[in-house]
């Protein structure tokens, strides 16, 4: 954290510069501290107790996480998400790496591609939901037409279970591959160009190159892009809310929905809260476990 | 030859990938209902903007857009100023109990927590000051989300610049904030800009918090109005649609002109 | 002027320019810094977007401006959404409504929690005989017949909903494939159905909503009431999987599909609205807001070849009836106004008005009126004679729905065991049920 010939300077000086730092770290930590740490606590308070109609009727103790491990829409929910998290990431990192290292040279037309691959990331995500939605419509929706136009009948995607869910990762895959592409492609750039260089005049092929030499030079931010991907997937809400709300059944029914819905649609206030403390353990689980071999990766 | 053929190729490929979405919404923004669900067209027969018109008319767009647009600029702003506030107590100063690495540390992990967890307990933090459905409220949640996000970016901005600079000011004469001021911030300029135009879209974009905390055009957000069209039973498809357009507009205009720092700001965290 | 004048002039100006800004920005913030309030004859509806309610929006609230002085703020929302906010809403007094045009399942849960208004009280008459009996009788809580849940057995029932706008299931069919008029039972629909298929008239003989959730149980519903079928007993054990239902839910997932569009499965209103009024579908069970577009060229391609009738019938022809319904939050902030509205809207008169405006009215008096605005409402009345029944009067209600929703929807993809689907979804209901309480 601390960079050599940056020093810190210890406290010094009389009256106003020395509180100054506290001034300065006040107020943004007094509100972090009551919008998000309080509410924090108060969702952990809320977890434990059994709520009938948003009003708290009873201490449970742990019994709605006990709750949660058998309750079978809560297995499901989990596995939807770790399978769409798993599924879109790996996804995105495949193809943002293959079109960074396809822009790693200028040529013409680059400036134009990567100004439109901004697109899908910075359209609101309900309007992403949208813009699929109107894709994948047995009825009004564009593969229909398509399909239509040449002969064909109507593309059902949103009414079967396994395809909803594809066409959910497809979604995830439009909207932020190029956020991986972008982040790669900095990567690559920020590489040094002399051991590339080298290995190029040894007479080494493109792909050798690549994995020799590219590849574990990149590792360490292929694996952070991954999981920041990673972390900001568990928490997809908006596009699912829009595309299928959970459907068809239970088949694209993210965590972040079936909290939503057992919060807010059937009142269980407790029991949701619960539900997310728990998916917030899993995730800073995940990033410990991540940060730990990405240390480990490091220093070897 | 063949390789920039090749090259061509791929390129006007992943044009039209993401391109082809974008291109469906915004003709079907340009039929009448009829001709979306019955006559399943591949291009608007009659184009015509009445859709949009509908939705200013009918539908407060011009409420949810003007809500958006304050609420996004308020909290990003205050957000900036408190986090770059923040920002440069950690980078600089050295506080007992290691205070400062600790504010930091946390504020990390609550970039990792995804916001839907805090959903409800802040519905009732916001109910319980009688803030819902309100600017207020919703400036409040965004604020404390973006200053997460801006302690985390300037930090890095800030840690490049060398203590020299500022140590020359002083020497000159100058306080420890006025150096802060007149030294510090024009330098990190740049980092500010990237940093807040990654938190304007962010902002503008959200929506989950806003389909909590808000319920009618008095302070409904542009995406929380989108959402009152999505209808399940009588889907308005052309209004839906045309909200779409809409919707994503502003932003992709916006994100156009700023792109360079926007490329800067979003790959710098990962990078660094 | 020197160089130093200026400059601060400037910043003079530059710094004048700042806090004006700031200060204007701090007074825009501060007046949405309080939620909208109160103002004249204002009151503030909340409703779910319905082409039920096309009718009152378009005809009714300017009407209520004209006689009766009200400013309505008629603020629309997607159905999927509006049960959680206003539930949230009245929960938490949050008071952003007057009105809500609640539907009629989500009474219980309202009453359950205590937080609507007791109009009764406020001076709506409940034991008037202009209502349409099955209607006032929703708006009851605790409900007037009928099983009481735990805790309410012995509480006097209160009137904290009154019927807004009419509306229950009816047949809406081709009259070019049942020549002889609405056919009477499920077998007909499907035979002459089939034969009008063989001869290019439609492609379907049937259409329905497959969606899981509200959409694929409303479908059903006449389906299971029509092979006699009943959802509980008087001590709220589930009889959903009887042999009548499980009966009804194989022909359901089985027939049924098999004689509608490929894509049902993922159907809901617009879809199967399509599919009936493009004139690919025979015969649909819908509520009216489809209904209402059936005689209009530019939204309907059959405009004059459909023609509404009762229900089908395999044991009985009951239909199930889903009404528009209106609650008053106890936190509303014109309550003054929204009594009074509400008055002035159940009366005769207006709903005469309403009816001829195309809706169905809710009192006796609207039904008699000469010249109605939608050939429905004369079926609609014959359907409420033959047999119409809202849903189970219990706050768990969508809970319920839901996992009974999940369940046929998987048998609907899969095309059969429907009756192994109510088993399933009957033991995840009895299990919530006693989690929550129901059984002693």
């Amino acid at each position: 954290m601390n960079r050599p010939g940056v020093r810190k300077e210890r406290l010094q000086g009389a009256g106003l510069d020395a509180a100054l730092p506290y001034f300065m770290l006040a107020p943004g930590v007094l509100l972090v501290l009551l919008v998000l740490i309080y509410p924090l606590w108060d969702g952990l308070r809320a977890s434990t107790m059994f709520y009938r109609f948003g009003n708290p009727v009873r201490k449970v103790g742990f019994d709605n996480y006990i709750r949660l491990w058998s309750d079978p829409q809560f297995l499901n929910s989990l596995w939807v998400t770790l399978t769409f998290v798993a599924s879109a990431v790996a996804i995105e990192t495949v193809l943002g790496l293959a079109l960074a290292l396809f822009c790693s040279h200028e040529f013409r037309g680059i400036r134009l591609l990567r100004t439109i691959l901004i697109i899908p990331m910075v359209v609101t995500p309900v309007v992403v939901g949208i813009v699929f939605r109107l894709i994948y419509a047995s009825d009004a929706g564009m593969l229909t037409a398509f399909s239509e136009a040449l002969g064909g009948g109507a593309v059902e995607i949103l009414g079967h279970p396994v395809r909803a869910f594809v066409g959910l990762v497809v979604l995830d895959v439009w909207e932020w591959t190029p956020l991986m592409f972008l982040i790669l492609l900095a990567g690559l750039q920020s590489l040094p160009i002399e051991p590339l260089e080298a290995a190029r005049v040894d007479g080494a092929g493109p792909w050798r190159v690549f994995i020799d030499h590219t590849f574990p030079m990149l590792r360490p931010i292929i694996a952070v892009a991954i999981v920041l991907r990673t972390i900001d997937a568990f928490g997809t809400f908006d596009q699912v809310f829009v595309l299928t709300h959970g459907g068809p059944g239970e088949a694209t029914r993210l965590l972040s929905i079936f909290g939503y819905d057992t919060a807010f649609k059937f009142q269980e206030t407790g029991y949701a809260a619960a539900l997310f403390v728990t998916m917030g353990l899993i995730i800073l689980a995940f990033t410990l476990a991540a940060v730990r071999l990405l240390k480990r990766a490091a220093t070897s | 030859m063949i390789r920039a053929l090749g090259r061509f190729t791929i390129v006007a490929f992943v044009l039209a990938l993401v391109l082809l979405p974008i291109y469906w919404m915004a003709s079907t923004s340009l039929k009448s209902n009829r001709e979306i669900t019955q006559e399943g067209t591949l291009y608007p027969h009659h184009p015509s903007f009445e859709n949009f018109a509908h939705l200013f008319a009918y539908k407060r767009f011009s409420d949810y857009l003007l809500n958006s647009i304050a609420v996004t600029i308020i909290s990003v702003l205050v957000a900036l100023v408190l986090g770059s506030l923040g920002a440069y107590a950690i980078v600089r100063f050295r506080l007992p109990f290691s205070l400062e690495r600790r504010v930091g540390l946390s504020l990390l992990i609550l970039r990792i927590v995804p916001p839907v967890v805090i959903l409800i307990p802040v519905y009732l933090l916001i109910l319980s000051l009688g803030l819902l459905d309100t600017w207020l409220g919703l400036i409040i949640i965004y604020t404390a989300l973006n200053v997460t996000y801006c302690v985390w970016m300037m930090e890095s901005f800030f840690r490049e610049i060398p203590v020299d600079l500022e140590e020359a000011a002083m020497v000159d004469g100058d306080s420890r904030f006025g150096a802060f001021r007149r030294i510090v911030l024009p330098v990190a300029a740049p980092g500010l800009v990237a940093t807040s135009i990654f938190a304007v879209i962010v902002t503008f974009n959200e929506f989950m918090f806003a389909l909590v905390l808000t319920s009618t055009p008095h302070a409904m957000t542009m995406p929380r109005g989108t959402a009152t069209l999505i209808g399940r039973i009588d889907t308005d498809w052309a209004s839906m649609s045309a909200a779409g357009v809409v919707g994503a507009l502003p932003i992709v205009l916006f994100a156009f002109l700023v792109q360079r720092h926007l490329v800067r700001g979003l790959t710098l965290g990962a990078v660094k | 002027m020197t160089i130093r004048s200026v400059h601060s002039s400037r910043m003079n100006r530059r710094t004048l320019l700042k806090g004006s800004a700031a200060l204007g920005l701090g007074a825009a913030v501060m007046t949405k810094a309080r939620p909208a309030r109160a103002a004249g004859g204002k009151v503030i509806i909340g409703a779910f977007a319905d082409g039920g309610l096309a009718p009152f929006k378009e005809k009714i609230i300017p009407l209520a401006k004209q006689e009766g002085g009200f400013e309505i703020e008629y603020l629309e929302d997607e159905y999927g959404v509006t049960l959680e906010k206003w539930f949230a809403d009245a929960r938490n007094s949050a008071g952003q409504y007057d009105l809500y045009l609640l539907d009629d399942p989500w009474v219980p849960q309202f009453g359950a929690a205590d937080v609507l208004e007791d109009l009764g009280a406020g001076g709506i008459d409940g034991a008037d005989a202009d209502w349409i009996g099955s209607m006032i009788d929703m708006g009851y809580w605790p409900p007037r017949s009928g099983p009481r849940v735990k805790g309410f057995e012995s509480a006097p029932p209160k009137l904290i909903c009154v019927p807004f706008v009419g509306d229950l299931q009816t047949l809406t069919y081709r009259n070019d494939v049942y020549k002889s008029g609405a056919p009477a039972s499920w077998d007909e629909v499907i035979a002459k159905g089939k034969e009008a298929v063989a001869a290019g008239t439609i492609k379907y003989p049937v259409v329905f909503r497959g969606v899981s959730g509200n959409p694929i149980v409303t479908s059903w519903y006449p389906i299971f009431l029509s092979f006699g079928g009943e959802f509980f007993d008087d001590k709220w054990n589930v009889t959903f999987n009887s042999a009548k239902g499980k009966a009804s839910a194989d022909f359901f997932v089985g027939t049924m599909k098999q004689n509608a569009p490929p894509g049902v499965v993922e159907f809901d209103s617009d879809q199967e609205g399509a599919a009936i009024l493009g004139g690919d579908a025979g015969a649909i069970i819908q509520y009216s807001g489809n209904a209402l577009k059936a005689d209009d060229p530019k939204q309907s391609k059959v405009a004059g070849k459909l023609d509404f009738g009762v229900v089908p019938k395999q044991e009985k022809a009951i239909a199930q009836m889903g009404i528009f319904i209106a609650g008053v939050p106890k936190s509303a902030p014109n309550k003054a106004n929204v009594v009074a509205f509400l008055k002035w809207y159940t009366s005769g008169a207006t709903q005469a008005k309403l009816a001829e405006a195309g809706s169905i009215p809710v009192r006796r008096t609207g039904f008699g009126v000469a010249k109605p605005g939608n050939r429905l409402i004369p079926v609609a009345l014959q359907q409420l004679d033959a047999g119409a029944l809202p849903r189970p009067r219990t706050p768990d209600w969508a809970k319920i729905e839901e996992l009974l929703g999940i369940e046929l929807n998987k048998a609907l993809q899969a095309g059969s065991g429907g009756g192994a689907a109510l088993d399933a979804a009957a033991e995840k209901a009895t299990a919530f049920l006693k989690q929550v309480g129901y059984y002693p």
